[in-house]
């Protein structure tokens, strides 16, 4: 189950493997290795009551608002920790897209662009899975962690092609939960020089099945054999109970905060990019603020815990956190104490890599209804994370099948960055 | 309470009147005349309806949603409370707040007052992620609250889990009880403040499975039969999807000191909805249900207490917050909340209501 979306197309990538016997060359690549986590708040949380409070308003909701350690800048009272780390993240609080269903709103902003049948554009994970692997690093490029096997349309999406015209190889390698690598251990009873004599004698056969046949499955095969074989020499870090007991204080008890401290440990394992999700648990349709009044404090702790612990390892400024749903909440309420689906004005955070923390950009107006100063959108938001992560945003896509395929750019348009939240405005 | 009658009473339910509100309202209280009624309103607003002339006054104002109200008997003060955490005395003749009492530190959910009018209580506690499946942390500061009315003096603090949602005295003032997410009911008995039962029922509770994995739902309202052993809960029945809101329509009908449940809402008889208050008629002969209609056919219904039978049913197109019988016995109203429209012409269309019915 968790090698769904690995089964196609060898990667190149693995035949450059043997320049990592030269120790010189891998510690460089170590130290320039940059990463990205996605805190996905699938169901979309509300503005309202995290990074855009309209405390005593007519849509404000009952929560107040707190002064933060950016001057001038509040947000939710729900988020007190947050608050004292306001100079190292960033907020747009000026976000507009144009899908409001849940499953066209996660490809949207998982994506990045619009779709365009038949072809499916590669998700972010997947893109910077390619752009930031590491040739030698036994974990997946892009790791997926999300225990909550339903979901809805998120569900839906998962079944879903991560990867698109990049190959099912830069798809995510699911773990969470109940969905863990099986069969992750030596099988007992065979040595270490037995189990390595067979794979040698694997390795041979299966290589000569490829050449002789040219065959692509074969290949597709060989690739995710390799991959799990890399998955067994690290299958720790995918275990919850070998994570310290006071990290876990800090991060859980929920599983949203245990996969976000995961993450961490990936990342310094050397991960290039982990996704944390949780189903879709903010789908506020019904009980809006006594959803957020849990889930938000969650989230606050897990932010401030994964933030200020990437800084104290050195790796903030190597790894890009990106906190957002696929839009945000209505500023009315509903009759079953909820807020619905919207898109028109949300809100979203960023920190660490390329980011200038400290920064809020954008307004919306005095109810919350609309954006009234800069706004943005998915390509907007696209541009800025890769240029944060030092990607072209606009580089061609360059893909095995091109000829098939119209010209393609990781953001179409030349959209520009959002570059009130980039160090040095997005400047290489 | 008359459990005698062998025949449901036959009802007949008339909606007579509608007084607007600016705001969604969450609670209500009527005077024993009937001639006002006093609302609060998610501005935060305490208001003073003319029931007559259906005109408002506000009577004072909480730092968030004002979430209770609760007229003293034998007295013009009437007590509110709010998501502020705060206890508001007003003075209704005076048209004045009297006196403020910081009672808890996160919402207070729900207050009463005893029927005698003696005392108040509040209930408050934030859901807070304390387990692997999210269950609720342990409680920070008492859930349970209970002041004296004439002197604001605090009476009692009662530990529950929290959140606790709903609380309610017995008719004869003896006990207390508060229920709360997790669908646990604790007693308390005022005289020495000890807990003297306590029973769980999973039935109000969910845990997401299809989108999140926590839990929502709990007992929004309770209510004691008039011989005090015997307490009414009510809320929305378990449901997997949090953001559906897609539980039965549900009262459960409970023996307390043994935690032995009676009976509940017939399959048949309910649809899909969270069910917020519960009123019993002065006859003691039925009692009405109000909450949000998600499937099904009504938000307001009406149940004979003997056979636990639907009398009648309505669709309010609305979320009832409150129903309270007039002391006569020939109305109820409703406190209501609609859902907030969009501005038009800058300005937000009218949320609130309360609705007057006759009743024969």
């Amino acid at each position: 189950m968790f090698l769904q979306g690995l089964a196609a197309g060898a990667t190149s990538l693995m035949s450059f493997g043997g320049l990592f016997s030269m120790p010189a060359f891998a510690a460089q690549a170590k130290r320039e290795q940059k990463h990205c986590i996605l805190l996905w708040l699938c169901g979309a949380p509300s503005q309202f009551e995290t990074w855009d409070p309209k405390p005593r308003t007519a849509y404000g909701g009952p929560f107040q608002s707190i002064s933060t350690k950016v001057p001038g800048v509040h947000i939710s009272e729900l988020m007190p920790k947050c608050a004292s780390i306001l100079d190292k993240l960033a907020i747009v609080r000026s976000m507009k897209t144009k899908q409001e269903e849940h499953f066209q709103a996660i490809d949207l902003l998982t994506r990045g662009n619009a779709t365009r049948p038949p072809f499916v554009r590669p998700t972010l994970g997947s893109v910077l899975g390619q752009q930031l692997g590491q040739l030698n690093n036994p974990i997946p490029n892009f790791v997926l962690l999300d225990p909550c096997p339903e979901g809805n349309e998120f569900k839906e999406f998962k079944a879903g092609n991560w990867a698109g015209w990049l190959g099912a190889e830069y798809g995510p390698a699911r773990f969470g939960g109940e969905f863990r690598p099986p069969d992750m251990d030596r099988v007992a009873g065979l040595s270490q020089s037995d189990h390595e004599a067979r794979e040698e004698l694997w390795k041979f056969f299966s290589k000569k099945f490829e050449n002789d046949r040219k065959s692509a499955a074969a290949a597709s095969h060989n690739a995710v054999f390799e991959r799990v074989k890399g998955l067994m020499s690290c299958a720790h870090v995918f275990d919850l109970e070998k994570l310290p007991p006071k990290d876990k204080e800090h991060y859980g008890p929920g599983t949203f905060g245990l996969h976000t401290l995961m993450a961490r440990n990936l990342v310094e394992n050397g991960a290039p990019f982990v996704m944390v999700a949780n189903g879709m648990p903010w789908d506020g349709h019904v009980f809006n603020h006594e959803i957020h009044q849990m889930l938000v404090p969650d989230l606050d702790r897990i932010v401030y815990q994964l933030v200020t612990d990437l800084e104290q390892r050195g790796l903030l400024e190597k790894t890009l956190v990106v906190v957002m749903g696929e839009f945000g909440r209505t500023p009315w309420l509903n009759t079953k104490r909820g807020r619905d689906h919207y898109p028109n004005a949300w809100s979203l955070a960023l920190a660490g890599c390329g980011i200038r923390g400290g920064t809020v950009v954008g307004a919306t107006d005095k109810l919350g209804v609309d954006v009234i100063e800069k706004p943005f959108n998915e390509q907007n938001l696209f541009a800025t994370i890769f240029t944060a992560l030092g990607l072209d945003p606009y580089a061609e896509y360059d893909v095995k099948d091109a000829a098939n395929l119209p010209t393609f750019h990781r953001v179409e348009n030349r959209a520009a960055p959002i570059r009130e939240v980039l160090l040095n405005g997005g400047a290489a | 309470m008359n459990e005698e009658k062998k025949e449901a009473p036959k009802l007949s339910v008339k909606s007579v009147k509608e007084i607007k509100l600016p705001t969604g309202v969450l609670a209500l209280d009527v005077s024993t005349d009937a001639k006002h009624a006093f609302a609060s309103c998610i501005d935060g607003g305490v208001y003073a309806v003319d029931l007559i002339s259906g005109t408002n006054d506000k009577l004072g104002e909480h730092g968030s949603y004002a979430s209770g109200a609760a007229l003293v008997a034998g007295s013009s003060l009437l007590v509110s409370a709010g998501y502020d955490g705060v206890l508001q005395w007003h003075d209704t003749q005076e048209r004045k707040t009297v006196h403020k009492v910081s009672a808890h530190n996160f919402w207070s959910w729900q207050a009463a007052a005893s029927a005698d009018g003696k005392f108040i209580a509040s209930v408050t506690g934030q859901y807070l992620c304390g387990g692997y499946k999210y269950e609720p942390l342990p409680e920070r500061e008492p859930s349970v609250r209970v002041y004296e009315t004439s002197s604001g003096k605090l009476m009692h603090s009662f530990t529950h889990v929290p959140p606790v949602q709903a609380v309610a005295f017995s008719a004869n003032g003896k006990y207390l009880a508060a229920g709360n997410l997790m669908g646990e009911v604790r007693v308390w008995e005022l005289s020495s403040g000890k807990q003297i039962a306590t029973f769980t029922t999973p039935s109000f509770t969910g845990w997401g499975i299809i989108k999140g994995h926590y839990y929502t739902g709990g007992i929004y309202a309770l209510h004691f039969m008039a011989n005090d052993e015997e307490l009414y809960l009510a809320g929305m029945g378990s449901t997997t999807d949090p953001a559906a809101g897609n539980g039965k329509q549900l009262w459960q009908r409970f023996q307390w000191r043994e935690g032995r449940k009676l009976s509940e809402t017939a399959d048949g008889d309910s649809g899909r909805g969270l069910m917020e208050t519960l009123a019993f008629h002065p006859s003691g002969n039925y009692f009405a249900m109000g909450g949000r209609l998600e499937n099904g056919k009504w938000s307001l219904a009406f149940f004979d207490v003997k056979t636990g039978a639907l009398l009648h049913s309505l669709d309010t197109k609305s979320r009832v917050t409150k129903a309270v019988f007039s002391a006569d016995g020939l109305r109820l109203f409703t406190g209501e909340a609609l859902g907030q429209g969009k501005p038009k012409d800058g300005k937000i269309p009218d949320f609130g209501r309360i609705t007057i019915y006759n009743l024969a």
